[in-house]
């Protein structure tokens, strides 16, 4: 039975210990100080160094054994070989956890300089994140030991999805992504090696993490693939879980005996752990983003019937093909009521049926009166809004009128806008707002499909016991 | 590895409330008139040496009267002779119907899981199957259905929906009681109109 890792200090620390902050700007321990006092983090920071009494104007101590007053987290950003001994004082000085960005242990063969590491980190009961990882980085308590400057990669706002990756350069790339989207970061954390804090434990924290609504994850491999799925099937109840693994390919021809062997390899074992966890399965990087997006927007599905509202009817088209082709939505059909009120308040050229196409003109007043129509009819349960902004009525006017909509709507709402520059701004625009916008149709059915499945199966029962 | 034998496996999967077609080992031609008693019948050769018995030709269905399953054994005995040790079972001819795969392995990483899927030998074709972690649920055996593309043919509509869920989550409790199997193959199992029958048996330890 593995023991609860309590990851609390480590992602919203009171203090904050840097063990290798240097005046050296080209050092990593220089970039996370920085970025501490630049990211404006309200906690005490105990610069660790061995030469320096001051850095950056602020006291620098020897030893953390030096600082004699309570340490949440000690960020290590020191060679790999001095980073056992700056571990045992961490412990001897009651640090409560530790992240380790120094690399230079199992990736390079140094298993043993790692496995020093995990038991001193057992021996204190001291969680301890990587070695070989970006770290922790949390917009709320500001506290951030990623060592990339802030003008490479963008902070993300405060929200409520937290991001895992195990790899340091995919978990820069989405969190650069995540902050060009709407719907912000809870937590994020790289675990590089997973030599004493591995997945299982993050996705623990994550589950009982009042502020966490979403978990995305990134995964290589899984250390523990017994403890992950305890604890899989019972975060997959509790929250959505959206993941991404790699190694789908099957290096080399795997000698298997029977037919069972040959067809469930690693990738494929892995996937069935996920989906009966409830996880949502993602094949790329786009797609991470998209079921965050919708799960994001922590819409309730009724059932899978779909609406769609256009202002241009290839893309109605296009839109229905891709809610036929999910398996999963079926396209709503309007009740007598709407297609009579329809009749009345639209012009003549607006046909009364599902997808509804406003026509080219139509502007904030025109979408407006449809949505209210289709708003109280029973036989629609998600809304998807098409709005090209290339026509003639389609301005920030109307992404008002729909955010004012969405405001009002218990009904899952994605808006697709697919276009350049005018139409990144409005995206921008209802993203703040809490308004999903998709570039394509495909993704929009995508994630709706998803935010539908899941409902399924957070509500199915389960029969009887085993 | 080692190939659990037959009618141990059979046994064993007997104990788990699994009921796998009517079989012996028969040690000559008339042994084997005498098991079929008038029914058709299967011979099959089984050797640690084929584990793909059909393909190797190794495998006689539908034999009936004296002269045929005679013919058939002498054939089987001839074909054999390299796969030594080898022993010929007789098996009762199975009824008609959609065949499936039942399977397990013991996964590195995630210890013991259990797959279902469409097509018997051709499900390497298909790839038409789900897995599922054990200790199973009913509610993940009844997930694992779902995610079929071949769900209403395989539970006959639904109609076999529940024996199905309990075949599976026999198979989860075998394999979690019997820590040192490797891998399990119930292949083909044979969906018929009052349930299904086990009609091959793999067992690997």
């Amino acid at each position: 039975m593995r023991k609860e890792k309590n990851l609390k200090p480590m992602l919203s620390p009171k203090s904050v210990a840097i063990i290798g902050a240097s005046r050296n700007p080209e050092k990593v321990g220089h970039i996370i100080l920085q970025n501490y006092i630049d990211a404006g983090y309200a906690g005490k920071i105990y610069p660790i160094n061995i030469d320096a009494t001051q850095i950056m104007g602020i006291k620098a101590y020897r030893s953390v054994l030096d600082v004699k007053a309570p340490i949440d987290l000690a960020v290590i950003a020191i060679p790999a070989e001095a980073v056992p001994e700056a571990m045992e004082e961490c412990g001897k000085a009651g640090v409560k956890a530790v992240v380790v960005v120094s690399g230079g242990f199992a990736e390079i063969g140094k298993a043993g300089l790692q496995e020093q590491l995990a038991l001193t980190a057992e021996k204190y009961g001291m969680p301890t994140l990587g070695p070989n990882c970006l770290g922790v980085m949390n917009p709320r308590s500001r506290s951030d030991t990623l060592f990339l400057p802030t003008f490479k990669i963008s902070r993300p706002e405060i929200g409520g999805v937290s991001f895992m990756a195990q790899s340091g350069a995919v978990g820069s790339t989405v969190l650069d992504m995540i902050s060009g989207e709407g719907f912000g970061l809870s937590k994020f954390i790289s675990y590089g090696n997973a030599a004493h804090v591995d997945e299982s434990d993050i996705l623990n924290y994550f589950m009982k993490d009042k502020e966490t609504k979403v978990i995305v994850m990134y995964l290589e491999g899984i250390k523990d693939g017994k403890a992950f799925m305890k604890i899989a099937r019972k975060v997959g109840r509790a929250k959505p879980v959206i993941v991404l693994k790699a190694g789908k390919t099957r290096a080399g021809s795997q000698a298997a005996h029977s037919h069972t062997a040959a067809l469930a390899g690693d990738y494929e074992v892995a996937e069935a752990a996920f989906r009966q966890s409830g996880f949502i399965i993602a094949e790329d990087i786009s797609e991470l983003l998209y079921y965050a997006k919708i799960f994001a927007s922590e819409a309730q599905p009724r059932g899978p019937r779909v609406a769609i509202v256009t202002d241009g009817g290839g893309a109605g088209v296009l839109m229905t093909d891709a809610v036929a082709s999910s398996g999963v939505l079926k396209l709503a059909e309007f009740s007598p009521g709407t297609i009579s009120a329809l009749k009345k308040a639209m012009p003549p050229l607006v046909n009364a049926r599902n997808p509804l196409d406003l026509a080219g003109d139509a502007d904030g007043r025109r979408y407006a009166e449809a949505l209210s129509i289709l708003s109280s009819d029973q036989n629609i349960d998600m809304l998807i809004v098409i709005v090209l902004f290339q026509t003639p009525g389609a301005d920030s006017a109307l992404a008002a009128k729909l955010i004012e909509y969405k405001g009002g709507s218990t009904r899952p709402m994605v808006v697709v806008s697919i276009g350049a520059e005018y139409t990144e701004m409005h995206k921008r625009m209802m993203e703040r707002s809490g308004l999903p916008v998709y570039d394509s149709p495909r993704s929009a059915a995508a994630a709706l499909a998803a935010l539908y499945s899941y409902s399924m199966f957070r509500n199915r029962k389960s029969l009887s016991a085993p | 590895m080692a190939l659990l034998d037959y009618m141990e496996a059979s046994k064993l999967l007997g104990r788990y409330g699994m009921h796998s077609i009517e079989s012996r080992y028969v040690g000559s031609a008339a042994d084997a008139v005498r098991f079929s008693d008038g029914k058709p019948i299967v011979l099959k050769v089984l050797s640690g040496k084929a584990l793909h018995k059909s393909k190797a030709g190794l495998v006689r269905l539908n034999l009936s009267g004296r002269n045929e399953i005679e013919a058939a054994y002498r054939e089987l005995r001839r074909k054999a002779q390299p796969l030594k040790p080898y022993k010929i079972i007789a098996q009762a001819m199975s009824s008609n119907g959609v065949e499936i795969i039942i399977g397990g392995r013991d996964d590195p990483q995630f210890g013991k899981v259990v797959l279902i899927g469409l097509g018997g030998i051709y499900v390497d074709l298909f790839r038409d199957f789900a897995m599922g972690i054990a200790p199973l649920t009913r509610r993940d055996a009844s997930g694992m259905l779902n995610q079929l593309k071949s769900r209403q043919i395989i539970t006959d509509e639904g109609r076999n929906s529940a024996e199905l869920e309990s075949l599976l989550l026999r198979v989860s409790r075998l394999l979690q009681d019997n820590g040192s199997i490797k891998e399990l193959d119930l292949n083909p199992v044979i969906i018929t109109k009052s349930g299904y029958q086990i009609v091959d048996i793999r067992i690997l330890k």
